[in-house]
């Protein structure tokens, strides 16, 4: 329908009927005409970046004065669009023909104007060069950016300094046309920095209740000695776990944990990390739970099956065939995949008595039992969830990461042990690793808290320079020596370090 | 959104930052978009780190009409340029959280109900609609947000309260969840209205 054509066709009398039928369309229809006329007079821009931008000249305008008085009637003279002409048209117009006094003030007003940014005790140093852009104007000089612990340099055209005190400074700009003379007006105008806080000065570091259901302590950390056998050194365990400062912050508590076992009589080690979901009420005690359950099963199974699964082992170290490593891993199944399978049932047992969803419970499991043999080291895992597990021997170089980190799109999605399809007997399975290797410099699992910050990526977590790099790192705090118990504390020394973003808590299972 | 609203949004925007500025976590970790629309939709500011932003000014609208749809379809192809999803060799992004504000009605109806899809499948943490004043088509809101607010009076003050909400909504954004999950949200205060 040519909606134009019908206006003017209709006689007066019927144009008030024609309207009240037809209203939606004739509003479409003038939409539609404002629509093609904006996007023929209104260049399309969108950026107003947070950098010093003097040299834009698009419709930046920050000062409300030049607003159009009736927002009803843009076409009113004084709207944006119009003083943007007017801009454009002075410019061109040059230096041949002297601008008006207030056409300079209005464009030191109208233009987008910012001051980058700073941050407290940290230099600020920007070239502030407003003439080059607009040359009719000098003598700039600045109010209130002393306030900031700032200055400017008319020479470099600098403003530098160390801001001491974050804030919303407001700052002064005069300036003043080139043919200035005494008496006649100077140009001001006022422009907002922001100088950020320190965010290592605002971390507050805020104890858990003791008095919350399920409370734990805000760090933990433990060292297993095993002493040498018959003068042959034998690998002890260390692990730290510390509260991160995004708990600390709010005073809530640890959602990490971790259990170390080393058994005697069979030599066989067990070591587990957990995270608790950060979003999820009650994950400190699915992590305490999966931890302790995932241990203690693992010992009953080993002294059950461990003669059994010994001789396969040796089996499968003399004759690598598909056969003997699915012995072996069968039994290991029967092992790791039990211990996962009943800690997520212990969860859910503790959800269903306390009335709550297992969902309050979510936590993150990796699970490994090792045995020094005379052929080599056996080493099995099991992993759901974020974080890491690896072999690593720093010489000769050797990495084996036992799995792959579960992630989503997003940051910070993952799986959890408390979700029904994880503990399926084929997904069980699926999650199971395990190798024999002569020798290592450490086995170590770590949760989110240490891999996000240390190795960033999944690709990364199997890259052995990353691994060189963090055990350097690690290794220039604590003392890996055998024996040396107060290498616990050294680790959960260690594990405070500072890293833009990665806050969360972070727990570190070794053995080497 | 014109005159005493659109106002109250700016001055609660901007007490917003600053009070996101004293959360050393938000401070290192929070990003920010600025969407503004009537009949375009127009990018204020791009993704921007709070550490780098700075607000900018919120134009009045200069003619009536919603296209809320059309404005929909422009923050997706936002989405999809600006947020990095994880992949094994970069580090994603978390969860974006959608916060709209709106006073009236989608006037480019069968975009809106195009827009709606594709919006799910951004997958963003939560969706939160603040409905400004008593014109608004709270059905179009809740086609799209998990959360319906209402703000009855819309003035500065109450603004404050629901922006206060906004930032300890971001700043609980960034937890670990589910794969399948959506974020959970502090309870609102009181002087915003649940609707749904």
């Amino acid at each position: 329908m040519d909606l134009k054509k019908i206006i003017v066709d209709a006689s007066e009398d019927r144009i008030e009927d024609f309207r009240s039928k037809n209203q939606s369309q004739i509003e479409t229809f003038i939409l539609d005409l404002w629509k093609e006329y904006q996007q023929n007079s209104d260049p399309v821009e969108i950026d107003q970046g947070p950098v010093i931008d003097l040299a834009d000249d698009g419709d930046d305008r920050q000062c409300g004065e030049y607003q159009p008085n009736d927002p009803e009637n843009p076409d009113e003279p004084g709207s944006p669009d119009e003083i943007n002409v007017n801009e454009t048209e002075m410019q061109k117009q040059g230096a041949s023909e002297r601008p008006p006094y207030d056409a300079i003030d209005l464009q030191i007003k109208s233009r987008h104007i910012a001051l980058p940014n700073g941050k407290v005790n940290q230099n600020y140093d920007i070239h502030f060069d407003i003439e080059k852009i607009i040359p009719e104007i000098s003598g700039i000089r600045f109010e209130g950016l002393d306030q900031a612990g700032l200055q400017f340099v008319p020479e470099t055209k600098k403003i530098t300094g160390i801001p001491q005190a974050a804030g919303d400074y407001k700052i002064k700009m005069y300036c003043r046309r080139h043919d200035w003379e005494e008496g006649k007006p100077t140009i001001e105008r006022e422009i907002t920095l922001i100088i950020n806080p320190d965010p290592r000065s605002l971390w507050v570091d805020l104890p858990t209740p003791e008095d919350i259901e399920y409370y734990k302590p805000d760090c933990n950390r433990e060292f297993i000695k095993v002493e040498a056998s018959e003068t042959v050194a034998r690998k002890d365990m260390v692990a730290a776990s510390k509260r991160g400062r995004s708990h600390a912050h709010e005073g809530k508590p640890r959602d990490d944990d971790f259990m170390l076992h080393f058994d005697d009589g069979s030599g066989w080690y067990v070591m587990a990390v957990a995270d608790g979901a950060g979003s999820a009420r009650y994950s400190r005690e699915g992590s305490r739970i999966a931890c302790r359950t995932a241990v203690d099963t693992c010992i009953t199974e080993i002294k059950n099956r461990g003669e059994t699964f010994e001789k396969q082992i040796r089996t499968f170290s003399n004759v690598r065939s598909e056969e003997n490593r699915k012995q072996a891993g069968d039994t290991l199944y029967h092992i790791i995949g039990t211990a996962a399978f009943k800690s997520h049932k212990d969860i859910e047992k503790e959800a269903v008595d306390k009335g709550n969803p297992i969902k309050d419970y979510a936590t993150t499991l990796i699970l490994s039992i090792c045995k020094k043999f005379d052929f080599g080291w056996f080493v099995g895992a099991f992993w759901v969830g974020d974080g890491g597990i690896g072999i690593y021997a720093k010489e000769p170089p050797f990495l084996k990461v036992l799995g792959e980190a579960d992630g989503g799109e997003f940051a910070g999605q993952t799986r959890f042990l408390t979700m029904t399809e994880i503990v399926q007997p084929m997904e069980l399975y699926r999650r199971l690793r395990f190798d024999i290797v002569d020798d290592f410099t450490a086995l170590i699992l770590m949760t989110d808290g240490v891999t996000d910050p240390k190795f960033e990526t999944d690709a990364n977590l199997n890259r052995i320079e990353k691994w060189h790099d963090f055990w350097n790192n690690l290794s220039q705090e604590v003392d890996f020596s055998d024996d040396h118990e107060n290498s616990a504390e050294q680790l959960l020394k260690w594990l405070d370090f500072w890293s833009p973003g990665n806050h969360d808590d972070r727990t570190i299972a070794i053995l080497f | 959104m014109r005159g005493e609203p659109i106002e109250a949004i700016k001055v609660g925007l901007e007490s917003m930052i600053a009070s996101l500025r004293q959360d050393p976590f938000a401070l290192e970790s929070v990003y920010m978009s600025i969407i503004t629309f009537n009949l375009h939709p127009k990018q204020l500011l791009h993704l921007t780190e709070l550490e780098n932003m700075q607000i900018p000014e919120i134009q009045q609208p200069e003619a009536g009409g919603t296209h809320f749809g059309e404005a929909l379809e422009f923050l997706c192809k936002r989405v999809d340029s600006e947020i990095h999803l994880s992949t094994p060799e970069q580090k994603g992004d978390w969860m974006p959280l959608l916060f709209i504000m709106a006073d009236g009605r989608a006037s480019d109806t069968q975009l809106f109900h195009q827009a709606v899809p594709e919006i799910k499948r951004r997958h963003f943490g939560s969706i939160i609609a603040c409905s400004v004043g008593t014109k608004t088509c709270v059905e179009n809101l809740k086609q799209i947000a998990n959360h319906v607010v209402s703000l009855d009076t819309a003035d500065s003050a109450t603004f404050k309260q629901f922006f206060k909400w906004v930032s300890a909504s971001v700043s609980v954004g960034n937890r670990s969840i589910g794969a399948s999950d959506e974020v959970l949200l502090p309870p609102p205060p009181a002087e915003v209205h649940t609707v749904i």
